[in-house]
């Protein structure tokens, strides 16, 4: 019918048959057990949610509008109580073991009951990302231990990520802005390790944090070359806690100021900085910024995946309400109207839930999870005693080899436009998620009347936490530029994105 | 508002804007911690002491006889800084035109005249509803030539607040609701706490329970719809000042951030992403001062179609508000999440001022309805709007005319 060579060309124009068919590719290699596994953690999210979280999230919003310092420490410990925080960590790091690839649809649950008490969870998940990024064996095996042990013992040991910094936000988010930026949080080298001085505000968890992971950077005016990823324990010297904003919504997850002054971080507590990047191929720049890529692109989808709970929460809220509700003699979910608003709003769950689906297929495919994902190393780590693969990693991690060789697979191995692909279906998850979410609450409100607004009748609260979720993670408007460069631009080489040329 | 080259609204605009700056912006956070935090009560006791819940009141009942211009102005630039106070005028003044248009002025002059402070004077209402909309009203029962009412009326604004309420209440099931004047302080109302609400939290509502509570018919039996309309007709377009209002707070509260931040090494205002959400936030404000401008001229010259220009208006600048607000965070970033700005208690408060009056989409359906000649009253507004061709035609030859008109005192 056509020949295999003229096939290939086809496909690969644009828009590439590899850019916008990615479920198509990623379920053939996927292995098999995923499906298993998704089933299962959606079915424990729900069992979470009826009997811990919808009993719970209104009146703890009540409390934390009542005395914003409160710290919603009893649904950590329930969270970790039922292995939670280890549940998405590989079994040779001691955690449950469960797939990265199906956490997104995990997150879809827990937000569709509340978005304070899914990103309670969800935001040590940012951690671990930012963690895993670097792939260093060592820290990562030493961190991992005391999340485990936290869940042994029932003392939550949770993860934040640290990048933004009073002045710089996007800044600190974007490799293009970090040389122009203000960025002000210094590392300096020092004999044995780091002294670290600068300070990290609206850190989601900070408080309620054991471990955090941080960037800084060796020469703040040339950031994105000398960035340095640490780990930081709660309780080391220099490192102290300040304010809890004051948030309008999300208020059971604080966001907390981490403020550093000369804080020293031993070198077995580095992640990644120059020198270890610079012994790979790729400049140290492109290392730093795949890191980003890798970072965003599965942190995005996971926001993504928030949106859609939040979208999926008001539909319900609207949907229940309608049919309890009689206006001009008859049910409301009778109303022609209300039923293509409501087929409207069930409209935005499936289509962004289908977004943020793709963007974690891309993951699968080339991103956080793909060596995890490969169908050898699935079912290998599946199937091993979890005893000899804690043995194996503890031995392992201790050579240097483990980290350059993952480091070398994901970074210079990794072609750019499979980097292109995974961030630019994180960021257009993330927009399409997020923006559902405020456009269901917004339609929820107005369906709901009066009752709409009350808080003890939940739309509002979603509205809320909705709210947030087109901010973090890089506002949408930068994510839509970011979803432009990474997907749109690339057929035309005179595009310039965040350049002077845009001003 | 657009500005006005009447002195007396000048004057008026200008101690409104010193009342919002000087007394409601410094304790806006603080007051919106309500009920968690103190009620404002100095600052509804500076409001009275103003006149400000007197606006619309005639002159003859201890008012002050204001039209809608100055009206819409006062609530305009009172909620660029915080639309709970704004709620609180609001909810009292619908209160006032329900009694008033049932003719109940005796009990009105009574109630301002033995006013010693601000809850004597203040009525409660459940301003966020249509009565039609709730399907059980409480029942008001006839004996010995007085009425008592029974059952329970969710978000009673100004509720906990006000010693008195107007209440919708059917003397008989299935009948058309009527109104009545309660005493809240008596024994046989039960009160919750305030309702914890979306925005407006210094403007609280209560869940109210009637247990045989005496209650003062207001006019005829069964009209308290035509009642409640009257009210609506022009008091939407106060809501949609408010609206406004809070549009404008966000929109400058967008362009001091966008003048001052640096991302990337530029100010935010360079970024040509930004300028355009400004414009377009820009747009819709100027957009809405405009509407709000024209809809105040019709009321005021009485035109034909005075009530649907009221309607489309409020209408489109309920809606833009809150989209405007969710724009109004988006430019803050982060910072405008949270409570130390203001951009998060106008997203709040955009969307608690849209639920005043009733469902939106109701109020959308009622409104086209009226020309389709559908549904209740049906006939009554057929009269209204006989033929929508032709007042298509005329209204937007004077809608234009009233634009061109705004726009040009604008450009002054």
């Amino acid at each position: 019918m056509i020949p295999r060579s003229e096939c290939k060309a086809f496909l690969d124009r644009e828009p590439k048959f590899d850019d916008i068919m990615i479920s198509l590719r990623a379920i053939a290699r996927q292995p098999k057990g995923i499906n298993s596994e998704v089933k299962r953690i959606i079915a424990v999210a729900r069992k979470f949610n009826d009997e811990v979280v919808r009993p719970g999230c209104l009146p703890l919003d009540r409390k934390m509008h009542e005395d914003p310092d409160h710290l919603a420490w009893d649904y950590v410990i329930e969270a970790n109580k039922r292995g939670f925080y280890t549940m998405f960590i590989p079994k040779m790091f001691g955690g449950g073991g469960y797939s990265l690839a199906g956490i997104a649809y995990f997150l879809e649950e827990l937000a569709s009951a509340c978005g304070a008490i899914a990103n309670i969870v969800g935001v040590h998940y940012l951690g671990v990302t930012m963690l895993f990024s670097s792939w260093n064996f060592k820290v990562i095996n030493r961190v991992c231990k005391d999340v485990v042990k936290g869940y042994k013992e029932g003392k939550p040991c949770i993860l934040s990520l640290a990048m933004t910094e009073p002045d710089a936000g996007t800044d600190s988010q974007n490799i293009e802005f970090m040389d122009t930026g203000s960025l002000a949080c210094h590392a300096q080298k020092v004999p044995g390790g780091y002294k670290i001085n600068g300070n990290k505000i609206f850190i989601s968890m900070g408080h309620m944090s054991t471990w955090h992971i941080i960037h800084a950077y060796t020469d703040l005016n040339r950031a994105s070359e000398n960035t340095v990823m640490l780990a930081v324990k709660t309780g080391t010297r220099g490192f102290t806690f300040g304010k809890k904003e004051k948030k309008m919504g999300q208020k059971a997850c604080p966001a907390s100021e981490l403020i550093f002054k000369d804080c020293f971080v031993p070198d077995e507590n580095v992640c990644i900085d120059k020198e270890d990047a610079s012994r790979l191929r790729s400049p140290v720049k492109d290392t730093n910024a795949r890191i980003f890529a890798f970072i965003w692109a599965a942190s995005r989808t996971g926001v993504g995946a928030f949106g859609v709970g939040t979208a999926r929460a008001a539909f319900e809220d609207a949907l229940a309400y309608a049919a309890k509700t009689e206006i001009d003699g008859q049910l409301l979910v009778n109303h022609e109207w209300c039923q293509s608003l409501l087929a409207d709003m069930y409209k935005n769950v499936l289509l962004s839930r289908l977004a943020y689906a793709e963007a974690s297929y891309a993951n699968g495919l080339h991103g956080m999870w793909m060596v995890m994902n490969l169908k050898p190393m699935y079912y290998m780590t599946r199937y091993t005693p979890a005893g000899i693969l804690k043995f194996s990693i503890s031995a392992l991690s201790r050579f240097g080899f483990v980290t350059n060789f993952f480091r070398k697979i994901c970074f210079d191995h990794q072609k750019d436009e499979a980097i292109d692909r995974i961030d630019g279906w994180g960021s257009l998850a993330k927009v399409v998620g997020t923006d559902a979410g405020i456009t269901n609450a917004r339609l929820a409100l107005e369906i709901m009347g009066h009752a709409g607004v009350r808080q003890d009748c939940r739309a509002e609260k979603v509205l809320r936490d909705s709210k947030l979720l087109q901010i973090y993670e890089g506002t949408n408007q930068i994510n839509r530029l970011n979803l432009f460069k990474r997907m749109v631009a690339k057929p035309i080489p005179q595009a310039e994105v965040f350049s002077q040329a845009n001003l | 508002m657009i500005k006005s080259e009447n002195k007396e609204l000048k004057l008026v605009e200008k101690a409104a804007r010193e009342f919002s700056k000087k007394i409601l912006a410094p304790g806006r956070e603080e007051n919106d911690a309500f009920p968690f935090g103190p009620f404002f009560n100095d600052v509804l006791d500076k409001a009275f002491a103003l006149d400000l819940f007197h606006i619309q009141l005639p002159e003859h009942l201890g008012g002050m006889g204001h039209g809608i211009r100055v009206f819409c102005t006062i609530m305009d630039q009172i909620c660029q800084e915080d639309s709970s106070l704004g709620g609180i005028i609001f909810t009292n003044a619908l209160a006032q035109s329900v009694m008033l248009a049932s003719g109940s002025e005796a009990l009105l002059k009574s109630i301002a005249e033995q006013s010693q402070a601000v809850p004597d004077f203040l009525v409660a209402f459940s301003s966020l509803a249509n009565p039609n909309d709730i399907s059980d009203l409480p029942t008001a029962q006839s004996l010995d030539g007085s009425y008592f009412l029974s059952g329970a009326l969710n978000d009673l604004v100004l509720g906990g607040i006000a010693k008195q309420a107007v209440v919708p209440a059917r003397i008989s099931p299935g009948a058309p609701y009527s109104y009545f004047l309660v005493d809240l302080n008596g024994g046989d109302v039960i009160r919750s706490e305030p309702v914890m609400s979306h925005g407006l939290h210094a403007c609280p509502a209560v869940d109210a329970n009637f247990s045989s509570a005496k209650g003062i018919l207001l006019g005829i039996p069964g009209k308290g719809d035509s009642y409640f309309k009257k009210g609506f007709e022009t008091l939407q377009l106060v809501a949609a000042a408010m609206s406004a209002g809070v549009m404008k707070g966000s929109l400058q509260e967008a362009i001091a951030y966008c003048n001052k931040r640096v991302q990337g090494g530029r100010k935010l205002k360079d970024w040509s992403t930004m300028q355009m959400m400004l414009a377009d936030m820009t747009i819709q404000t100027y957009v809405a001062d405009m509407l709000i401008a024209r809809a105040c001229q019709a009321v005021e010259n009485r035109e034909n179609d005075w009530q649907i220009m009221v309607q489309a208006a409020s209408l489109h600048i309920q809606a833009a508000a809150t989209h405007l607000v969710s724009d109004g965070i988006q430019a803050l970033g982060g910072v405008g999440y949270m409570k130390d700005f203001g951009q998060e208690k106008r997203f709040r408060d955009a969307g608690q001022i849209q639920a005043l009056l009733g469902h939106a989409h109701l109020k959308k359906l009622r409104f086209i309805r009226q020309f389709l000649h559908i549904g209740k009253g049906a006939g009554e507004a057929a009269e209204l709007k006989p033929v929508i061709e032709v007042n298509v035609k005329e209204g937007g030859k004077r809608l234009t005319e009233g634009l061109l008109q705004a726009a040009t005192l604008q450009a002054k």
